[in-house]
C-alpha cells in the first residue's frame, strides 16, 4: 500500500484501562499494539467479539480516550500531539456514529437542534442558513423538514440513527467512524441504514472505519477487514480475500459461527443427527 | 397427534395513560410435542407478549382479550388459578430469557438457583436437589460444575450464565421450553455453542421449544417450523424449508431479503 495515499495510519497503538473497585486498581490491556492504514475513500472494518478491543481502538483514534503507546497519523498530522484549539478544529474532519442513538442524542433537543449544533459550534452556518442547511442534511439521510421539531423519543430506531448520521455529516467530515452503528436495529431497518451509509460514503467520498461484530454485515460495506481478538489484530486482508481464504483460525471460527441462512445448509442442527 | 400447546385467537393489549395499545391481535397456532417452532418478528411485533402470556407472566397493565385461549396439556392456562400455574412453571413449562444477567438473582449462588427449582417443586432432600443441580450444570457444559455450583452470577461469562439459565429451565425436564432471544446478547461464536447445546438437549429430553427470535439465520439453523409476526398479527406459518425457499407473505420476503448473509464463494 502506498503510505502517502493513507488518510489514517495507526502504529503499535496501545490502550490500557484502569479498573477501580474493591482491592487494588487493575490494569486491563484493551488494545495491545495494533497497526493499520486506511486509504482515502476506503472502508476498513474492524471486527471482533465483545472485549476484543475494537471500540477502545476506535475511541483512541477519535481522541475520546487516552492512549498508552503507539502513534496515529492523520493526513500526515501527528494526531496524538494535538491539543486544545488545534484538536477542536481537527474534530470537524472526523465524526462518529454510535450504536445506540437513544443514548447518544440529547432527549430534550429537537432534531433540528441536534443536527444544527455542529454547524453553529464550528461556525459553518449562521442565522437562517442553519435551518436551511439542516433540512438539506435531513433530506440527504431520508428525513425531511417535517422532522425538525420532533424529539428523539418520537422517532423510530432507524430514524434516530439517520439523525445521528445527519449530525455527523453536518460538519462535512472526510472521515467517519461507525461504531456498531447498525447493530441495534431490526433487520429490515438495518439493511436500509447500511444502504444509506454505502450511498453517502460514495456520494461524499468518505473514508470510513466500521466497527462491527458481525462479519455478514461488514461484507457489504468493507474494502478491507481487520479481525481483532483479545486486543490484537490477528488477520488483516482485503474483504474479498478474507472471506474466500481466511488464514487465521479465529477468523475461520468467526465465519463458521455465522448462520448460513438456509435450512438446507444447516450446521448446528444437522439432518443426520436430528433423528 | 394432539398438540402440546395450542394458542387460540390470542389478543393482548397494554394499557397506558394514553390509551390501550394492541400488542397481539388474534394469533392462533399450535406446537406438537418435541417440535422446535420459531416465532419470528421484529421489535414491537408482539412475539414476546405471546411467550409471556403462555407462561402467565404478563405485566400488570396487560389485558388478555375475551375469546382468547391457551391450551397446554389439556388445560386452558388463561383460566387456571395462579397456584396451578405456579406448579406448571418450572415443572411442565419453562422460559429462558435474552439477558441471563437480569434473569439470574445476583445475590444467590448459581447452583442454589438451579437446585431451588427442585426444592420448589416438592424435593425435600436438599442434598438430592444439589446433586441433581450439579448433574444438570455438568450436562449444560459448565466446567467443573461441583465447584462452579458456588459461583455468583457476576463471576460467569455471558455464555456460561445462559448455560445456567438452561440448567434451571431443563432441570425437571419440562414438556415445553419458551426461549425468548436466548442467544441474541451473545457473541456469534458463543451463540453457536449455546444453540448447539440447546438442540442437543432438545434431542435428548424430547421437549418442545418455542423459539422467539428476530434472527432468521438462527431459525434456519435450529427450527422445524416458523411463525412470522408483524404488528401483532401472524402473517405466515410454514415449515422452515418452505419459509426460506417459498415465502408467501411480502413481509416474510422482506425479512429474508434484509437478512445479512455471508457470501463465501471464492
Amino acid at each position: 500500500m502506498n503510505p502517502s495515499a493513507s488518510l489514517v495510519s495507526v502504529r503499535d497503538l496501545r490502550v490500557v484501562h484502569q479498573r477501580a473497585g474493591f482491592g487494588p486498581v487493575r490494569h486491563v490491556v484493551a488494545v495491545d499494539g495494533i497497526s493499520f492504514d486506511i486509504a482515502r475513500g476506503d472502508t476498513l472494518a474492524l471486527v471482533g467479539e465483545s472485549g476484543s478491543g475494537k471500540t477502545s481502538a476506535a475511541r483512541a483514534l477519535l481522541r475520546l480516550i487516552e492512549t498508552a503507546g503507539g502513534s496515529i497519523s492523520y493526513d500526515g498530522i501527528d494526531l496524538l500531539a494535538l491539543r486544545g484549539e488545534q484538536l477542536r478544529v481537527h474534530r470537524k474532519r472526523m465524526q462518529v456514529v454510535f450504536q445506540d442513538p437513544y443514548s447518544s442524542l440529547n432527549p430534550r433537543h429537537s432534531v433540528g437542534m441536534i443536527v444544527g449544533e455542529g454547524l453553529v459550534v464550528h461556525g459553518l452556518a449562521h442565522g437562517a442558513d442553519v435551518e436551511q442547511r439542516v433540512v438539506q442534511l435531513l433530506e440527504e439521510v431520508g428525513l425531511g423538514a417535517d422532522d425538525l421539531q420532533r424529539l428523539p423519543r418520537e422517532l423510530s430506531g432507524g430514524q434516530r440513527q439517520r439523525v445521528a448520521i445527519a449530525r455527523a455529516l453536518a460538519v462535512d467530515p472526510e472521515f467517519l467512524v461507525l461504531d456498531e452503528a447498525v447493530s441495534a436495529l431490526d433487520v429490515t431497518t438495518q439493511a436500509q441504514v447500511l444502504a444509506l451509509i454505502a450511498r453517502l460514503r460514495d456520494s461524499r467520498k468518505l473514508t470510513c472505519l466500521f466497527i462491527a461484530h458481525n462479519l455478514a454485515v461488514v461484507q457489504q460495506v468493507a474494502t478491507n477487514i481487520a479481525v481483532m481478538y483479545r486486543g490484537r489484530i490477528v488477520e488483516q486482508a482485503p474483504a474479498a480475500q478474507l472471506f474466500a481464504q481466511p488464514s487465521h483460525a479465529y477468523t475461520r471460527a468467526l465465519l463458521d459461527a455465522v448462520p448460513a441462512g438456509d435450512p438446507r445448509q444447516r450446521r448446528i442442527r444437522t439432518p443426520t443427527a436430528a433423528t | 397427534m394432539t398438540p402440546l400447546l395450542s394458542v387460540e385467537s390470542l389478543r393482548v393489549a397494554y394499557g397506558s395513560p394514553a390509551g390501550e395499545r394492541r400488542a397481539v391481535d388474534d394469533v392462533s397456532f399450535s406446537i406438537n410435542p418435541g417440535e422446535i417452532v420459531a416465532l419470528v418478528g421484529e421489535s414491537g411485533s408482539g412475539k414476546s407478549s405471546v411467550g409471556l402470556a403462555t407462561m402467565g407472566i404478563l405485566p400488570d397493565n396487560a389485558r388478555v382479550g375475551p375469546g382468547s385461549a391457551i391450551r397446554f396439556e389439556g388445560r386452558d392456562l388463561l383460566t387456571l388459578p395462579e397456584p396451578a400455574m405456579r406448579d406448571l412453571r418450572g415443572r411442565r413449562m419453562a422460559m429462558v430469557f435474552q439477558d441471563p444477567a437480569a434473569a439470574l438473582n445476583p445475590v444467590m449462588r448459581v447452583g442454589d438457583q438451579v437446585a431451588e427449582v427442585a426444592l420448589v417443586h416438592g424435593e425435600r432432600d436438599k442434598r438430592k436437589a444439589r446433586d441433581t443441580a450439579i448433574d444438570m450444570l455438568t450436562r449444560v457444559g459448565l466446567p467443573d460444575a461441583a465447584t462452579q455450583f458456588r459461583a455468583w452470577p457476576h463471576e460467569l461469562s455471558g455464555g456460561m450464565r445462559q448455560r445456567v439459565m438452561l440448567a434451571i429451565a431443563l432441570l425437571l425436564k419440562p414438556a415445553l421450553v419458551i426461549a425468548d432471544e436466548p442467544t441474541s446478547a451473545l457473541d456469534v461464536t458463543i451463540q453457536a455453542q449455546v444453540l448447539r447445546l440447546l438442540v442437543e438437549l432438545q434431542r435428548e429430553f424430547g421437549m418442545a421449544v418455542l423459539f422467539i427470535t428476530h434472527d432468521l439465520g438462527v431459525v434456519a439453523e435450529t427450527c422445524d417450523r416458523a411463525l412470522v409476526m408483524q404488528r401483532g398479527r401472524l402473517v405466515e406459518s410454514a415449515s422452515v424449508d418452505a419459509l426460506f425457499h417459498a415465502p408467501q407473505h411480502p413481509y416474510t420476503r422482506e425479512l429474508l431479503a434484509a437478512m445479512p448473509r455471508l457470501d463465501r464463494a471464492p
